[in-house]
């Protein structure tokens, strides 16, 4: 079943024409990967997604139905959740706030709260902490967990690995798989061997546009073609 | 002889009935800043808008506050019925202001979220001159005077609010006590809204990071309605306190008179804190007390205890830019 369908999508930044046209599809339970240069429009891909940056022209549908034209919380509360680049957790608020605050119905928060600190327990020993004390990694565990506490089906994953050491990079690779057995997953990831490691397909978007496409299973990280498009 | 004149206030100062005289002023001043800022900080904390109409909204509270008891009170209700009329006054204006600060958010400041933060600013500002102008046409045409305190509401306050209650050696005003109490009542309930409910949660989460809390699912702009509402409530309810007091009254001029130093403790605090707002409003508020003593009882120089305050707000800004518990670049979307 396809679960987001993106077609044709214009999205600008003031009069910076920043999507040309992007089109892609995701299927329920698949991990897809949007790979590709720093500022060619995968971020802006998921902002057009979430209708953070709404699109000027083009669709796009999740379960069939139009999300263009709704506000953001209204995407979110169809179960579409975001795990943002730079991890952007609430500084201020304790690590359970974090999570409280991710979940939609206030009566399912203790169940929540129970299954999200069994799939990363090291967060349920910092549950009191205020969020801005942690580390890089265990903020980005944070972020991970608080988009899967929301139930969401589908969840658009922004530079998880972006700025952590390696060894932390294998915890967030470890949580997105996690994360990929409870949902659907478009990642955007620099990192083209965790990306291919986690995904099952991927997009290349160059320029504002899909220029390549496949499974990842049929390509590999020093793959010449997906390097060419990677490399500055 | 100057030196020995000093000594001889301060030993003055320093008797405990002074001293302690000098303290429950504070906290009742105290008490009056944190309710008019806490709408101030709230609103700027979320929705990085600076309300200058907030001290309007004060005057325009009082004004209401003071019709409500002028038309309620007779002259032969009772001192605890006077009382517990002002207590609803104060819940009928907050009501009121409230209703009309969800209106002035839904249709004046939000069309203008998208544009740069001078909008609101001079729709606010402009907002201040619109209101200050409606209430002086309006308080001529029915003839309360506009420049002095309104007599009428103050003649409202009960016998026994007017005279102080012997507290061993301190002489306690009752109205001063009763603004201590609303104004601990309004940081607890604020408190108790911030931290205890989802809402507050919300609010919380949202002056932090607006986009990330509307990605999250939450509809950030009703939030933004709900906090400004909440904020021009409390200003108004701020009003209908200062109604009877002897220092402030229902006038025009109470407009400005509320908002500098209202700023002074947001600015003070760190803007968008309720915590710094909180403390801020101690600081200024037992400063004003102890420097209103020192002036009017021994230099005999009314004006200058207000000059005082904005003294503090000077260190703080030369020492510490973002305020007392501010955070650099956080405040509003």
């Amino acid at each position: 079943m396809t679960l987001l369908e993106v077609e044709d999508v214009h999205t600008y930044y003031g009069q910076s024409h920043v999507l040309e046209g992007v089109s892609l599809e995701v299927e329920a339970g698949e991990v897809v990967a949007l790979v590709g240069r720093n500022g060619v429009g995968k971020t802006t891909t998921l902002r057009s997604v979430l209708q953070l940056t709404p699109p000027r022209s083009g669709s796009v549908r999740y379960r069939g139905e139009e999300l263009v034209g709704h506000r953001t919380h209204e995407v979110a509360d169809r179960g579409v959740g975001w795990i943002p680049e730079e991890r952007r957790v609430f500084s201020r608020l304790t690590v359970e706030e974090n999570l409280r605050v991710s979940v939609p119905d206030p009566e399912d928060v203790p169940a929540a709260l129970a299954r999200v600190f069994e799939t990363f327990p090291d967060l349920d020993e910092f549950r009191d902490k205020e969020a801005g004390d942690l580390s890089g990694g265990q903020q980005q565990m944070l972020s991970v967990a608080r988009g899967l506490v929301g139930d969401n089906d589908l969840l658009l994953v922004d530079e998880p690995s972006e700025g952590l050491a390696p060894l932390i990079v294998e915890a967030v690779a470890e949580a997105l798989s996690a994360a990929a057995e409870e949902a659907t997953l478009l990642l955007v990831e620099q990192n083209l061997p965790l990306a291919l490691d986690l995904a099952d397909r991927f997009y290349v978007i160059d320029h504002g546009q899909v220029v390549e496409e496949g499974a990842t299973d049929d390509v590999s990280a020093d793959d010449e073609r997906l390097r060419r498009y990677l490399s500055a | 002889m100057m030196l020995a004149s000093f000594l001889e206030a301060l030993l003055q100062f320093l008797q405990p009935a002074t001293l302690l005289g000098v303290f429950v002023d504070g906290l009742a001043k105290s008490a009056i800043f944190v309710t008019i800022a806490a709408g101030l900080t709230l609103i700027f904390g979320l929705m990085g808008v600076l309300n200058f109409a907030h001290g309007s909204l004060t005057m325009v509270g009082a004004y209401l506050g003071g019709l409500f008891m002028v038309l309620a009170v007779g002259e032969a209700t009772g001192g605890t019925t006077r009382l517990l009329l002002f207590l609803v006054a104060i819940a009928v204006v907050f009501a009121l202001l409230g209703s009309v600060g969800g209106a002035i958010e839904v249709g004046l400041i939000r069309p203008l979220y998208d544009r740069p933060p001078l909008y609101q600013i001079l729709l606010t500002f402009g907002l201040t001159l619109v209101l200050d102008e409606l209430v002086r046409i309006v308080t001529l045409f029915y003839d309360v005077q506009p420049r002095a305190d309104w007599q009428a509401a103050r003649g409202t306050k009960p016998a026994f609010l007017a005279s102080g209650v012997q507290l061993g050696p301190v002489s306690v005003g009752p109205l001063e006590a009763l603004q201590v109490a609303l104004g601990v009542l309004t940081v607890v309930g604020i408190w108790a809204f911030l931290t205890r409910t989802r809402y507050g949660l919300y609010v919380r989460a949202g002056s932090e990071d607006d986009e990330m809390a509307e990605a999250l699912g939450i509809d950030v702009r009703r939030v933004f309605t709900v906090v400004f509402a909440l904020g021009t409530a409390l200003a108004g309810a701020a009003g209908v306190l200062l109604m009877w007091d002897k220092n402030w009254g229902a006038s025009v001029p109470l407009a400005s008179e509320t908002l500098l130093p209202a700023f002074v403790v947001v600015i003070v605090g760190g803007l968008g804190t309720f915590r710094g707002t909180v403390v801020a409003a101690v600081i200024v508020g037992m400063t004003d007390a102890v420097m209103t003593w020192w002036f009017v009882n021994h230099v005999e120089f009314t004006g200058l205890p207000e000059l005082t305050v904005f003294l503090i707000l000077v260190g703080v800004l030369v020492v510490r830019p973002q305020g007392l518990f501010g955070v650099e670049g956080v405040g509003g979307h």
